[in-house]
């Protein structure tokens, strides 16, 4: 079992180590380089920001002082603004992505899973048909429209929160449902089609006859295997919400690393876009890797160190 | 005693029981009739023939090009409240006070030029062959909330109300800001969105299945090493990987989408379909096309991949819905598709300045996107039971 943990995690620093290398070739690969400006800067100026960010070294040397700096995680300073150091702008924005990203993983948690549930033991009624509906109009819905409605309608037609900002609790409404209405619709039919396959189960029908009260059959048996595979999705889920809010904090303003990421897209801040991508990647990697430890006390039917075809 | 004439004698070869004759039915017919059986699979592939046609007809049928613009038509809604100032002629005013002469049919004739401007009395003057439209705007102003909006004066008759709510025969729904064509932007946009979502099949098709394939039948080693690089591209958000391709790549076309769409959009398949080829490659009849000397690649092209092409195609329909979602999320936030060209994420971007105003401008690109996006999950879901019947009780 220990052997397992330590070749994930390996695994997972492996992983992490080539992501960081493609990215710095791919970003040495870009024509122009960082200083290419519209209008050519002078020579001389362009020699000193060159040996400032110790361009002028052998790429190799480039790439190992990169590294260096990536494992004590330094991602070097901003190739745009002056003395901006990319560790600290991360470290400082965010914590506003992490909080918008986890009420957003809080609302699929406490609305999505009993949805699905209820929707399950109400096959084919109304509610859930109701509720399949909407989760169905809720996957096809970009978020960036669940967003732009939401400014248009809830805070402007009818005024009754700030349209843009983080600034009062009623603000984080907003960009709390365009973040989460997709995990929340998809999450709410995952729950429902675990949870009808396991209530066939014989183990269920044998707790039924052996004449456990309902509310002990559904807690007891159905749910904590139904949820399984919902708990397997909420881990890159998770970490889907935190990475993905670029659009949501860019619609609502919202000063996050998703709205920081693309500025630094659209200005060609090379050491920024690698610093937030390493890190995006780490989020990732991190929550998949949890997932995969958390499942083995989840469903200790699995088996480790054999690799199973998916 | 009933009159025996009524009666025949009947022909002995059709005393005989009739045979049941019926036409097997091969797997596909028998999955199609399945598919047929389900409504929503039906109306999704309904919703998916449209969307096609939409964007492959569509841009022949309209008099429109997707970047001509008529400034003095921008942002015009799909239906114009207007005034009746004659029989034949019709009036409507602008949010930039643009008076617009319109046909009984709906059609825009042209913009009346503007004589003066009486900014104390809020009276705006216009020009209509000679004679003068007077357009008192005050009401607006002083009583935003009150029934009349403004009122419109023509050879002495002041008009208080609007006369009817009629639809935009010009524009049909509507223009944007630039004054250029929704609806033809819209086809454009479909247009768009189904190369994406080609490419992205193709992509899932060619190098999904095969790269999969390849990995589930090799050996344990191959495998592992070909899996890890499948990790890596994994392991980060695609919607990451693909924001970095476009900045590497430095433009913003279509063709970067697709490069950068093409490069990590087969990963998902390649994993189901490695998956499948380990779960058949122990079974029986692999074994005898081996015993029989059939070659690998033979054994992969002709017995592993045919049979799990039924998750194959259930993942290929639903992996189009991500594109499509990606190509509008990138052209949204501006690294996609760039202007003048329509992508429905470009158009939904320019609408969120003037969103307030002009709600329809958010609203139709929407549509289109969820339209579309559900049809292929609808179709996607309807396929998933018919190719698989085990699944149908749920």
């Amino acid at each position: 079992m220990r052997s397992y943990y330590i070749k994930r995690i390996l695994s997972a620093i492996f992983t992490l180590f080539i992501i960081a290398t493609l990215t710095f070739f791919m970003m040495k690969l870009m024509p122009g380089g960082p200083f290419a400006r519209e209008r050519p800067i002078d020579p001389i100026i362009l020699e000193r920001l060159e040996e400032k960010y110790n361009l002028n070294d052998p790429i190799i040397v480039q790439y190992f002082k990169y590294m260096l700096g990536v494992v004590q995680f330094d991602f070097g300073v901003s190739y745009k603004e002056l003395g901006v150091n990319v560790t600290d702008t991360i470290l400082q924005k965010f914590p506003i992505s992490l909080k918008l990203g986890l009420y957003a993983t809080i609302a699929v948690i406490i609305i999505g899973i009993p949805i699905g549930i209820v929707s399950a033991l109400k096959q084919n009624t109304w509610i859930d048909q109701a509720a399949m509906f909407i989760a169905t109009i809720g996957v096809t819905i970009p978020s960036f429209v669940v967003a732009v409605v939401y400014i248009s309608f809830v805070a402007g037609t009818l005024g009754w929160v700030d349209a843009f900002g983080l600034d009062k609790w009623s603000s984080y409404i907003g960009p709390v449902i365009a973040l989460a209405a997709y995990a929340l619709s998809f999450v709410s039919r995952l729950t429902r089609s675990s949870m009808l396959e396991v209530l066939r189960q014989d183990y269920i029908r044998t707790a039924r006859a052996n004449g456990l009260p309902k509310y002990k059959v559904l807690y007891k048996h159905a749910l904590k295997n139904a949820l399984i595979p919902v708990v397997t999705y909420l881990g890159p889920m998770f970490a889907a919400i935190i990475t993905g809010s670029f659009v949501v904090e860019r619609v609502f303003a919202i000063g996050g690393i998703g709205k920081y990421y693309v500025e630094s897209v659209s200005n060609r801040d090379y050491t920024m876009i690698m610093g937030v991508t390493i890190f995006y990647a780490v989020i990732y990697i991190f929550m998949v890797l949890l997932v995969d430890i958390a499942y083995s006390w989840i469903d200790p039917r699995i088996k480790f160190g054999k690799s199973s075809g998916e | 005693m009933s009159n025996m004439r009524d009666f025949n004698y009947v022909d002995s070869s059709k005393k005989q029981d009739s045979e049941q004759i019926r036409e097997s039915l091969t797997y596909w017919k028998d999955v199609w009739r399945r598919l047929k059986g389900n409504l929503l699979a039906m109306i999704g592939l309904g919703g998916v023939i449209l969307v096609v046609l939409f964007g492959v007809v569509g841009p022949y049928l309209t008099p429109y090009g997707y970047q001509d613009q008529q400034n003095d038509y921008s942002n015009l809604p799909p239906k114009l409240t207007v005034y009746q100032i004659s029989d034949e002629n019709y009036v409507y005013l602008t949010q930039s006070y643009y008076l617009l002469l319109l046909n009984s049919d709906g059609e825009l004739v042209g913009r009346l030029t503007n004589t003066s401007r009486d900014f104390v009395n809020r009276i705006y003057h216009y020009d209509f062959d000679g004679e003068d439209i007077a357009i008192d705007y005050s009401y607006r102003i002083y009583e935003p909330d009150g029934e009349i909006d403004y009122t419109v004066t023509y050879q002495g008759e002041t008009t208080t109300l609007p006369t009817d709510k009629i639809q935009n025969k010009t524009f049909l729904l509507g223009s944007d800001h630039l004054g250029r064509d929704i609806l033809t932007r819209l086809m454009y946009g479909a247009r768009i969105s189904l190369v994406i979502s080609l490419v992205a099949a193709i992509v899932n098709l060619f190098i999904g299945v095969i790269y999969g394939a390849i990995s589930g039948f090799a050996s344990s080693r191959t495998d592992n090493i070909m899996m890890r690089v499948v990790d890596i591209i994994n392991s980060i958000p695609l919607v990451i990987y693909v924001i970095l391709l476009m900045v590497i790549l430095d433009k913003s076309n279509i063709w970067t989408i697709i490069l950068a769409i093409g490069t990590v959009y087969w990963v998902g398949m390649a994993r189901l379909v490695r998956g499948q080829i380990i779960s058949l490659k122990d079974q029986e009849f692999v074994l005898a096309a081996r015993v029989i000397g059939v070659s690998q690649g033979k054994i992969i092209a002709r017995h592993l991949i045919p049979n799990s092409l039924g998750p194959i195609i259930v993942s290929l329909t639903m992996s189009i819905p991500s594109a499509i979602f990606t190509e509008a999320f990138l052209s949204f936030i501006g690294i996609g598709i760039s202007a003048p060209q329509a992508s429905w994420g470009t158009m939904a971007n320019e609408a969120i300045a003037q969103l307030e105003q002009y709600p329809y401008q958010m609203l139709l690109p929407a549509l289109a996107i969820g339209i579309t996006v559900l049809s292929f999950n609808f179709l996607g879901d309807g396929l998933r039971s018919a190719l698989d019947p085990r699944l149908r009780k749920g």
